[in-house]
């Protein structure tokens, strides 16, 4: 049995990726199971997923804690060394990373591929949804699962256009992705505590949930206070009639951006 | 894997397949986590074409029950699903529809009572509302327990609710394999539903008449013993044993699956010294605990729990002859009194001469995760018990997440 666990978050589409695995894999007469698990179901917060791999019928019903794949959506969760917990030795690690993984920032006894899926995803599908081109990397490194079953399963989930962007994707991650290399990283703990948590707890800070981040040019705005109220999480605050920002509580959800009627709000991508 | 016609589909999925391959025609659904996908699943099917059926959206789960209670009552095949604390507000109408003896089969996505996360509390909250209730342990036996539930509700020796639990998250959303059935063998296993008695106005006069007669009995016209409506509701239920094994056999023929007898599933109890009992996601994690112990030589054996009400007293009484120690893994709390399956195991045994000891676990409540070492601890705690070893205290609440 080979068990995967998957880290991203909510809007990525790992728990879609998770199950377009376990159609291709079941394709090839492979027996998948996959599970995904929910925490704040907000978009932006980390979610995990986990996917088992085996000839006859899974019958565990338990998460996955010693997985032999560990796949990162998110190329900032990818830089966090939670991802590493319970990965078996000599595990292997698939991570949305926008470097080679000569320059993966993590170390240990594991191997270690890398593809930048976020601007594949920006390329073919126009939005940060990495799902399906981490995919394609799956397939290239791992050899567990045809990109053609991948093809397949995501054209059967998202038939007509849709669908063949995704495999646009795919292609391009199998193509760009290298094979793995022994991690050469930093070996170090996590400070921030363990990624997979789930419930409602309180969110210390959404930062690192951004792909995007608002940011105003006042000298456009005409204080309309409308990026204001449509903020979800009350990241924007008000000051001698103009708006002001949270970045703490921030999480990059572009509504503001698609509100302000006078275009004050810019979304750039944020720096790795 | 044999290719029959296979798709990889979540629990919710699964059970919405079942509604469809059943044909039934009127459904009532209020949102409520874990189960909403069901209805989402439903109403893709009835858009697609591919199900005639009248969905009914309500302002709340009292709502869906009544609805589905008056449209099987007129002559439709009925489903109704739910979880958590949607199904403690469906609690006063459920007992109108088992009154009535009406063949509603409903689904609980299982959700606990003190948060979002998975136990049997919600449904095991409605023991005392005359449903038949099963637990299921993969989407598997989701879909097939759904065609099952309506060919044994409706079958005219039970007419009886019957309601379907399943763990809400571990399977409502896990996808896996299921084998769909073909609709025409569907079909021959599940004729089309009739109401008793028939209330449409062209067969009134005759439902008139037939008041007081038959099934009716009792609960109609009372008889004269204010008993009799509680009496006949009761043996009803405990009637329908032999139509579950019935049922369960035949889907074995048809199918080529089956669940145990229908009411309970013995494995690896051949010359078992201690065994647990298990119900719904854990009854299948078990499984590869009772494995892992075989391999190192050790006599344990699983029954896995599918058919709590009404309750399989001969066949725990029976394996009670065979085996020293019991271990009753209970995904519930009836609070001040117990684990529901501990008190109902005990109550089986009670009149043997000789009775095996029975052990408690509290495991999997409020979602906590079951791992198979945490079964193993348990089987082994039973063991002990079964070869006279002093084990204290008999009733626990397990200590979960182990390593491994
Ligand atoms: S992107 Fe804008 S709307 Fe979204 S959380 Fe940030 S400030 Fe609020
Ligand atoms: S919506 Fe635009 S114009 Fe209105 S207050 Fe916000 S930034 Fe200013």
């Amino acid at each position: 049995m080979i068990e995967v666990r998957l880290h991203g978050r909510g809007g990525q589409g790992a728990v879609t990726a998770n199950e377009i695995l376990a159609e291709a894999a079941y394709y090839e007469g492979k027996y998948a199971q996959a599970i995904p698990m929910y925490g704040t179901e907000r978009r932006g917060a980390p979610v995990t997923a986990y996917l088992r791999l085996d000839e006859v019928r899974v019958r565990e019903r338990d998460l996955v804690h010693e997985p032999d794949i560990v796949v990162v959506l998110d190329p900032a969760i990818a830089q966090r060394p939670a991802i590493l917990e319970g990965l078996k030795e000599g595990g292997l690690v698939i991570a949305n990373y926008p470097h080679p993984p000569e320059l993966y920032p993590l170390g240990g006894n594991f191997m270690v591929s890398t593809v930048d899926a976020t601007a594949i995803a920006l390329e073919t599908l126009k939005r940060p949804i990495t799902n399906t081109a981490i995919l394609g990397a799956f397939s290239k490194v791992t050899g567990l699962v045809k990109v053609e079953s991948i093809e397949k399963a995501i054209l059967h989930r998202f038939p007509g256009p849709l669908g063949e962007m995704n495999v646009n994707a795919v292609r391009r991650a199998y193509e760009r992705t290298p094979m793995p290399i022994q991690a050469r990283g930093e070996v170090r703990k996590d400070e921030e505590g363990p990624l997979s948590g789930s419930g409602y707890g309180l969110i210390r800070s959404a930062a690192g949930w951004r792909t995007f981040r608002p940011v105003w040019d006042l000298d456009k705005c005409t204080g309309c206070r409308i990026c204001w109220i449509f903020c979800p999480d009350n990241a924007i605050g008000w000051a001698e009639e103009k708006p002001t920002v949270d970045y703490r509580k921030c999480k990059g959800c572009g509504i503001c951006v698609n509100e302000c009627p006078t275009k004050a709000i810019e979304f750039k991508r944020e720096g790795i | 894997m044999e290719h029959k016609s296979f798709e990889v589909m979540t629990g919710n999925k699964a059970c919405a397949w079942g509604v469809k391959l059943s044909r039934v025609q009127v459904a009532s659904i209020y949102p409520v986590t874990p189960q909403t996908t069901i209805g989402e699943y439903i109403a893709e099917f009835i858009a697609n074409g591919e199900l005639k059926c009248e969905l009914v959206n309500a302002e709340g789960e009292l709502a869906t029950q009544a609805i589905v209670k008056a449209a099987s009552r007129v002559g439709a095949r009925t489903f109704v699903c739910t979880s958590g604390p949607g199904q403690l507000y469906m609690h006063h109408p459920m007992h109108g529809t088992s009154s009535g003896r009406l063949p509603v089969v409903m689904a609980t996505v299982h959700r606990g009572n003190k948060g979002m996360q998975p136990d049997h509390t919600d449904l095991m909250s409605q023991l005392w509302t005359g449903w038949i209730q099963w637990y299921c342990e993969n989407n598997q036996e989701v879909l097939d327990s759904v065609i099952m539930a309506y060919r044994t509700a409706e079958d005219k020796r039970v007419r009886l609710p019957i309601a379907i639990g399943y763990d809400g998250y571990i399977l409502s959303y896990t996808s896996e394999p299921v084998e769909i059935p073909d609709q025409a063998s569907v079909d021959e296993f599940l004729p089309p539903y009739e109401p008793i008695p028939n209330i449409l106005p062209d067969k009134w006069a005759e439902a008139q008449r037939g008041r007081g007669a038959g099934m009716m009995e009792g609960f109609m016209s009372g008889g004269g013993d204010p008993q009799a409506a509680w009496r006949i509701h009761h043996e009803a239920i405990l009637n329908s044993k032999e139509v579950i094994k019935e049922v369960n056999e035949e889907f074995g023929k048809r199918f080529g699956r089956k669940y145990g007898n229908g009411l309970v599933e013995e494995y690896r109890t051949d010359d078992a010294e201690a065994v647990v009992v298990a119900m719904g996601t854990i009854a299948s994690t078990a499984r590869v605990a009772i494995d892992r112990m075989r391999s190192e030589g050790k006599p344990v054996g699983l029954v896995k729990l599918k058919t709590f009400v009404p309750f399989p007293t001969e066949d725990f009484q029976e394996l009670g002859k065979r085996v020293r120690a019991i271990g009753m893994i209970d995904r519930n709390v009836c609070l001040g009194l117990g684990g529901a399956g501990f008190g109902e195991l005990r109550r089986a045994l009670y009149d043997l001469d000789e009775r095996p000891k029975v052990l408690g676990f509290y495991a999997g409540l409020a979602g906590a995760e079951v791992r198979v070492r945490d079964i193993e601890k348990m089987a082994e705690k039973t063991l002990k018990a079964a070869r006279g070893e002093k084990v204290d205290p008999i009733v626990e609440w397990a200590k979960l997440g182990g390593g491994g």
